[in-house]
């Protein structure tokens, strides 16, 4: 009793940290299992483990399966599904040369659709493969839009899209943004951010209440530290799939996720610009030619070597506000009109 | 962990140090906290430690020679050692590799100099051991970034004193340095690292971008973030002082409440301002050699205090700009203006003038300087893709750690908690706090002081 009456901070202090280690050791293989496979207890006090978990909602007496609600699974759950429409366009190219020609040659020497023009010449061939059907399919081109274009347009992203809605006036005037700092490929649709008059909804009901005749989509930042490029893939391609089931008339942008300067990528082993590239190659394969497109801005912003140009951010991932400019330029020559 | 704030420091360094310390007996004490000072500064940056090592040796023997017959020259000469040191240092790390400055050295080597001149001066009469000298260089609690205390404080513990210590409660002055500890924990983690991010998001909007409000919404965002980070590291290092039986060190008193900026600079890192007060101002003449002369004894001072902070240009214009507004102060608003007119302007001048000043310290590139204040004051130019509604935004977000930063500028409000600090209601608001920090810590990814190179 003294002593608690000289020094209860440090007795209360004391306590907590004790029960807290215990509790951390005594659930390191059940519910902090994840949390401690990815963290170096010769480096961090035990107790963090339980802080770390608590920031995630996952609590001592969480049972495992909210704990695989909340935490996202490092292994992808199908394998073999990027291999698939690579594949085929790697078969088919020889096949496909004639059609893809033609459709290079008209759009010039433009260094957008080098991407774009593999993926058609894959995907048309596949579609004949499939249906057999001998048809010339419809294929479109990137043309140059107005500004109001962008009047039936949505833009779903992280930080870096609600930069364009703020930064880029004719936008902000015109689309609608369902855009929220943080937001990732895995929690974009149900996550209840999207404001309306009665409080906040999620993306998949926003998209069942509202029609759009665009959506251009730039995400993957956030989680480029998630999972690896196939398990992104799938659940990127799951996205997809949803909004064109919700919005079947709508002609759907994916955009490739932006670069980081050099001096970001720099000995980053997450934020660098090979990770971003090779996720943006995984899901420019989503793209059909005919509904989904894929389109990448980064040329817009990138200096000579392939990284973010550095005049044109302050922390090396976000625009500034001045340069927001280059991306809706880079939307307006870039658009489909069907 | 070298961090006040890093949960290595407080759940491994921290607890297990203050056991061996206080298990050693009282004669060795002193040795427990040189050597826990040593790990300490070699865990942060082994390669510097012989740099620290080397100049706590010369620093001892020059005083050594001190004490047996007092040589001006002699002072002179180890004056020069140090300072050329210090500005070496400087100069390598600001043009070489930023690595290759010393943690703390802009500390420890103002500690070594105040050292010297107290021997002179014989303010330090009895001559002192080394380990007295090595451990009052380096201890840990002051070596990162201060307070610079003096050595007639670092002689004060009773814990290293055998006759002295028996009456002292170890546990009570473990939880009163705890209580300093964490009003600075909460202040630096809570406040200073969130309002931090509002500064940095002002950068990535690009200073040509913002609006006027939001430009001076982030003159007082940094103005916040820099009193709380530093006025929490101090009363961490004080909290940490005082487990160790050290007197509480106050370098913050309420500098916000003061009536002019030179008063503010008295009460602003106090610890430095009384350096360059006693050893650099007196020594040149102070204000008792005419008026000419203490203008030219300010300028001195306030471009070496500029020097001190870093050596890029903006801290030099910093510098200089608090000189004129304190020579202003002195020859101008307190002498020709009438009282009432006097005091309005000076209270003006730490609530609006200062928070400017913060602005030049803040942003080293004289372009994006010249910048920012075109948006502060936007009569000659506009800026480019602006967005109006930036400040409300802003303030949406971040007026849960603005509020509590300006309500805790108020002086009473530390003062009234101080007074009462153990009262049962703190106690139980301090344990809650505690865990809230570290809350926050496990979650963020801990950015180091803003003194921290300094």
């Amino acid at each position: 009793m003294k002593f608690l009456k000289e020094c209860p901070i440090l007795i209360g202090i004391a306590l907590i940290a004790v029960v807290l280690t215990v509790i951390s050791f005594a659930c390191q293989g059940s519910v902090y299992a994840d949390y401690a496979q990815e963290t170096d207890i010769s480096k961090v006090p035990a107790l963090a483990l339980v802080f770390k978990a608590a920031r995630d909602e996952v609590f001592p007496w969480s049972g495992s399966a909210e704990k695989m609600a909340s935490v996202e699974d490092p292994e992808p759950s199908e394998t073999g599904v990027l291999e698939d429409p690579a594949a085929s366009a790697q078969e088919d190219s020889t096949d496909s040369g004639a059609q893809s020609d033609g459709t290079t040659d008209d759009q010039g020497a433009s260094w957008l659709y080098g991407d774009a023009g593999a993926a058609i010449s894959g995907n048309d061939i596949s579609g004949n493969a499939v249906s057999g059907d001998d048809a010339e399919p419809e294929t479109y081109e990137f043309t140059e839009v107005d500004d109001d274009y962008f009047t039936d347009a949505l833009f779903i992203g992280d930080s870096r899209t609600v930069g364009l809605s703020e930064y880029c006036e004719p936008l902000d005037e015109r689309a609608t943004f369902y855009s929220k700092v943080s937001l990732t490929i895995y929690t974009v649709m149900d996550k209840e951010f999207v404001k309306t008059d009665e409080g906040k909804i999620s993306v998949d009901a926003a998209l069942r209440e509202n029609q759009f005749s665009k959506i251009y989509i730039m995400l993957g930042l956030n989680e480029i530290g998630t999972g690896d490029t196939e398990y992104f893939f799938n659940a990127y391609k799951e996205v997809i799939d949803r909004i064109m089931e919700l919005q079947p008339d709508a002609i759907i942008y994916i955009q490739g996720i932006m670069h980081v300067t050099a001096e970001k990528a720099n000995g980053d082993k997450n934020f660098n610009n090979e990770k971003i590239n090779a996720r943006n190659e995984a899901i420019a394969q989503l793209a059909d030619q005919k509904k989904i497109f894929y389109i990448d801005m980064n040329e817009a912003v990138d200096d000579e070597d392939g990284n973010l140009d550095k005049s044109l951010s302050f922390d090396g991932v976000h625009l500034k506000a001045s340069s927001y400019e280059r991306w809706y330029e880079f939307l307006l020559h870039n658009a489909i009109v069907r | 962990m070298v961090n006040f704030s890093d949960l290595n420091f407080i759940f491994r360094f921290l607890p297990i140090f203050l056991i061996a310390f206080y298990i050693t007996p009282i004669r060795f004490r002193t040795w427990t906290l040189f050597l826990g000072s040593l790990l300490f500064y070699a865990v942060g940056d082994i390669r510097m430690l012989p740099a620290l090592l080397a100049a706590i040796i010369v620093n001892f023997l020059f005083g050594k020679a001190q004490f047996a017959e007092k040589s001006k020259s002699l002072l002179f000469f180890i004056f020069a050692i140090d300072a050329g040191m210090l500005v070496e240092f400087k100069i390598l790390g600001q043009f070489v590799n930023s690595s290759l400055l010393p943690i703390g050295i802009s500390f420890y080597i103002f500690k070594m100099i105040s050292y010297q001149m107290d021997v002179y001066s014989g303010k330090i009469d009895k001559e002192a051991r080394f380990i007295d000298v090595a451990t009052y260089f380096s201890m840990f609690p002051q070596i990162v970034s201060g307070p610079i205390m003096r050595y007639e404080k670092y002689c004060e513990n009773p814990m290293l004193d055998e006759d002295k210590s028996r009456d002292k409660s170890i546990l009570a002055l473990i939880e009163d340095g705890l209580r300093y500890f964490v009003v600075g924990l909460a202040m630096k983690v809570l406040l200073a690292d969130h309002l931090s991010m509002l500064w940095h998001d002002i950068g990535t909007i690009g200073y040509e971008s913002i609006s006027t409000p939001l430009a001076w919404l982030g003159a007082y965002a940094y103005t916040l973030e820099l009193y709380f980070d530093f006025w929490g590291y101090s009363l961490m290092a004080g909290g940490i002082g005082v487990m160790l039986g050290f007197p509480f060190i106050v370098n913050f008193d309420q500098p916000y409440g003061s009536g002019s900026v030179s008063e503010f600079y008295r009460r602003w890192h106090a610890t430095l301002g009384s350096w360059f007060r006693d050893y650099i101002y007196f020594p040149l003449g102070g204000s008792r050699k005419g008026n000419l002369r203490t203008v030219f004894n300010l300028l001195v001072v306030w471009l070496i205090t500029g020097f001190w902070h870093g050596i890029t240009p903006n801290f030099i214009l910093w510098g200089v700009v608090l000189f004129v507004i304190i020579v202003c102060e002195k020859y101008l608003v307190f002498k020709v203006f009438p009282d009432k007119l006097g005091k309005v302007i000076g209270k003006l001048n730490v609530l609006v003038l200062i928070p400017l000043s913060w602005v030049i310290f803040a942003i080293t590139d004289f372009d994006m300087l010249a910048m920012y204040f075109s948006r502060l004051f936007p009569f000659f130019s506009q800026g480019v893709a602006v967005n109006d509604n930036d400040f409300f935004k802003n303030i949406g977000i971040y007026w849960m750690v603005l509020l509590p930063g300006f309500v805790l500028l108020i002086p009473k409000i530390f003062e009234f908690w101080e007074n009462r600090r153990g009262h049962i209601v703190f106690n139980i608001i301090w344990i809650l706090l505690f865990w809230f920090c570290i809350y926050s810590i496990s979650g963020a990814a801990g950015n180091p002081f803003l003194y921290f190179r300094f």
